[in-house]
C-alpha cells in the first residue's frame, strides 16, 4: 500500500514553478527528499499538505485524496517544519494540552513514554529547547496522535552530528513495524546515506529521479579522466568540472560505455546533487 | 471550533486583555466625557496587540497544521474578538450605571451613558468588524492596513453621530433629554444597535471565509 502518492503536481509562481512532480512512498519506508535550497522541497511539502492552491495534480495519502479528506487525513499525518516554532514562550505542557484536544486518537501514555525516551521535560518552555529537542518534541506530538505518515521538512538541519545520528536512529526504529512511513526533506545528503530507503531528487521544481537508494546511485557514474577522454563523452555528460589532471563528470549509467577506458565510480548522493545543480546553472 | 477558541484563549490572548475591560471601563467614571472613546480604547490597544501576538507566534502555520477547517479558523478567531468586544461594552455599561448615579445633576454636552448610547456603540463596533475582518483575511497576517481602515471607519461614525447629537435638538433630546427617561425608546435603540452588530459581524464572517479560502499558507 502506498503511504503517499504524489501525481503530477504543478504550481506556477511568477519566478518559480513546480512542474509535474510525481513520486510514491510505500508504507513502512523512509524516503529522503533532496534538493538544493530553493529547488522546491518546501513548496512540494506544502502542496502535499494542501496549504497551497495547486495548478494541477493530485495527492493521495494512505489511499485517500488529500484535497477531499483533509481533516480526516490530518489526524493521521504528523508534520514538522524544522522544529516547533510556535508559541515559544509557552511551556511544552501548555502547548500539548491545547494540541491534544484536536486529535481523536491522542494517547497520553504514548506521549509520556516518548517524552521520557527523548529526555524532554514538559515544564520547559519551547524557547529553552535546543534545535534537536524541538524536532524530538514535534515527533513526540506526531507519534502520540497515532500518525502513520510523518512529513518532516528539514528536521536535521541545524543539528550537531550526534543529535543528527540520534534522530536518524529514531527514524529507523519508527519504521521497523511497517506501520509508519517517513518523508523527510534535507540538503544534508549524508543523512540519507545513513537511513533512507528511497530517494527523491528535486532540482529547479522538477523531479530528476525517484527510486530505491542504491538503484538511484547506481543509475549514475562519476567519471574521472584526461582532457582527451573528456572530448569523447562531453555530449553525454550531465555536467563536468575541469581540473589540472583532466576532468570529473557525472553521466547516466546507460549513456556510459565501460569499454571506453575512462575511470568510473559510483557517485555519492552529494556528488549527484552538485553535478545536477551545475547543469541547471549552465542552462540558465 | 471550541478547541480552536480555547487555543486562542489559552495561548494567543494574554490574560491581561481579559482584565483590560475592567480598567478601561473605569474611564466611564470621568464625568461628561466623550464616552465613545472608552469603547475605542479597545481598537487602539487590545486589537493591535492581539493580532501582533498571533503573527509573532506564527499562529497561522501552527493552526493550519492541525486537523481544522478554514471556516472554523475564521469563526474561532472572530468569536474571540467578539467576546472581547462584548466584554468591553458590557463592563463599560455597568460603569455607566454608576456614572449616572454618581453625577445626577451633570449637564451632558456629549452623549450620556443611557441605554440608547450603547446601541450607538454596538453600531460603531459593527462598522469596525465589517472593515477589520474581511481586509485582514485577504492575507491572514497583514493586520496593519485592516486595522487602520477599521479604526478610521469607526471614528468617522462616532464623530458624525456625536456631531449630530450636538447639532440636532431632536437627536440631543432623544439621547440626553426627555428621551433618556423613556425606557421603550432607549431599549429599542440598543436593540437596533445589537441587531446591526450581529448582522454586520455575520456578513464580515462570510466575506472573511471566502477570502481566507483563497489564501495560501506561507
Amino acid at each position: 500500500m502506498l503511504a503517499l502518492d504524489v501525481r503530477n503536481l504543478t504550481k506556477v509562481y511568477p519566478n518559480f514553478q513546480l512542474r509535474d512532480v510525481s513520486f510514491q512512498l510505500e508504507k513502512g519506508y523512509i524516503m529522503g527528499f533532496i534538493g538544493a535550497n530553493g529547488a522546491g522541497k518546501t513548496t512540494t511539502i506544502k502542496s502535499i499538505l494542501n496549504m497551497l492552491h495547486l495548478d494541477g495534480g493530485e495527492v493521495r495519502i494512505l489511499g485517500k485524496n488529500m484535497a477531499e479528506h483533509e481533516l480526516e487525513l490530518k489526524q493521521e499525518i504528523g508534520f514538522a517544519f524544522g522544529g516547533i516554532d510556535f508559541y515559544t514562550r509557552s511551556k511544552m505542557k501548555t502547548l500539548t494540552d491545547v494540541m491534544k484536544r484536536f486529535y481523536t486518537h491522542w494517547n497520553d501514555d504514548t506521549y509520556y513514554s516518548y517524552l521520557s525516551r527523548f529526555k524532554l521535560d514538559e515544564n520547559k518552555k519551547i524557547v529553552e529547547l535546543s534545535t534537536g529537542m524541538r524536532v524530538k518534541y514535534s515527533l513526540a506530538l506526531a507519534l502520540s496522535h497515532g500518525a502513520k505518515l510523518l512529513i518532516l521538512d528539514e528536521p536535521t538541519s541545524g543539528l550537531d552530528p550526534v543529535a543528527r545520528d540520534d534522530l536518524l536512529d529514531i527514524f529507523q526504529e519508527l519504521v521497523v513495524d511497517g506501520e509508519i512511513s517517513i518523508l523527510f526533506s534535507t540538503h544534508i545528503t549524508s543523512d540519507l546515506e545513513k537511513c533512507a530507503d528511497f530517494i527523491t531528487f528535486i532540482e529547479n521544481g522538477r523531479i530528476i529521479h525517484s527510486s530505491e537508494k542504491e538503484e538511484f546511485k547506481e543509475s549514475y557514474r562519476l567519471l574521472n579522466g584526461s582532457e582527451d577522454q573528456l572530448n569523447q563523452v562531453k555530449d553525454r555528460l550531465i555536467s563536468f568540472k575541469k581540473n589540472s589532471f583532466g576532468f570529473t563528470g557525472l553521466i547516466r549509467s546507460q549513456d556510459f560505455d565501460p569499454s571506453s577506458g575512462i575511470k568510473a565510480a559510483t557517485p555519492s548522493l552529494e556528488e549527484i546533487m552538485i553535478y545536477f545543480a551545475k547543469m541547471e546553472a549552465a542552462h540558465v | 471550533m471550541y478547541n480552536l477558541l480555547m487555543k486562542d484563549l489559552k495561548l494567543g490572548v494574554n490574560p491581561m486583555f481579559l482584565v483590560m475591560p475592567l480598567l478601561m471601563g473605569a474611564l466611564m467614571l470621568v464625568p461628561g466625557w466623550i464616552y465613545f472613546i472608552v469603547v475605542m480604547y479597545f481598537f487602539w490597544i487590545t486589537i493591535p496587540n492581539i493580532f501582533a501576538q498571533f503573527r509573532a507566534q506564527n499562529d497561522l502555520l501552527f493552526t493550519t497544521m492541525m486537523p481544522v477547517t478554514k471556516p472554523d479558523m475564521v469563526k474561532a478567531r472572530m468569536s474571540v474578538i467578539v467576546i472581547l468586544e462584548i466584554l468591553h461594552i458590557g463592563t463599560a455599561m455597568i460603569y455607566g450605571l454608576f456614572t449616572i448615579r454618581l453625577y445626577p445633576d451633570l449637564t451632558y454636552y456629549f452623549f450620556a451613558p443611557h441605554l440608547g448610547f450603547w446601541g450607538l456603540c454596538f453600531i460603531m463596533v459593527a462598522i469596525f468588524n465589517l472593515f477589520l475582518f474581511p481586509m485582514y483575511y485577504k492575507t491572514a497576517y497583514k493586520y496593519g492596513p485592516a486595522q487602520m481602515t477599521a479604526i478610521a471607519a469607526a471614528v468617522v461614525f462616532a464623530v458624525i453621530a456625536q456631531w449630530v447629537g450636538i447639532q440636532s435638538s431632536y437627536v440631543s433630546d432623544l439621547f440626553n433629554g426627555s428621551g433618556a427617561d423613556n425606557a421603550a425608546i432607549q431599549t429599542s435603540i440598543l436593540a437596533a444597535g445589537i441587531v446591526i452588530f450581529v448582522a454586520s459581524t455575520w456578513i464580515a464572517y462570510r466575506i472573511s471565509v471566502a477570502r481566507f479560502q483563497r489564501v495560501e499558507i506561507q
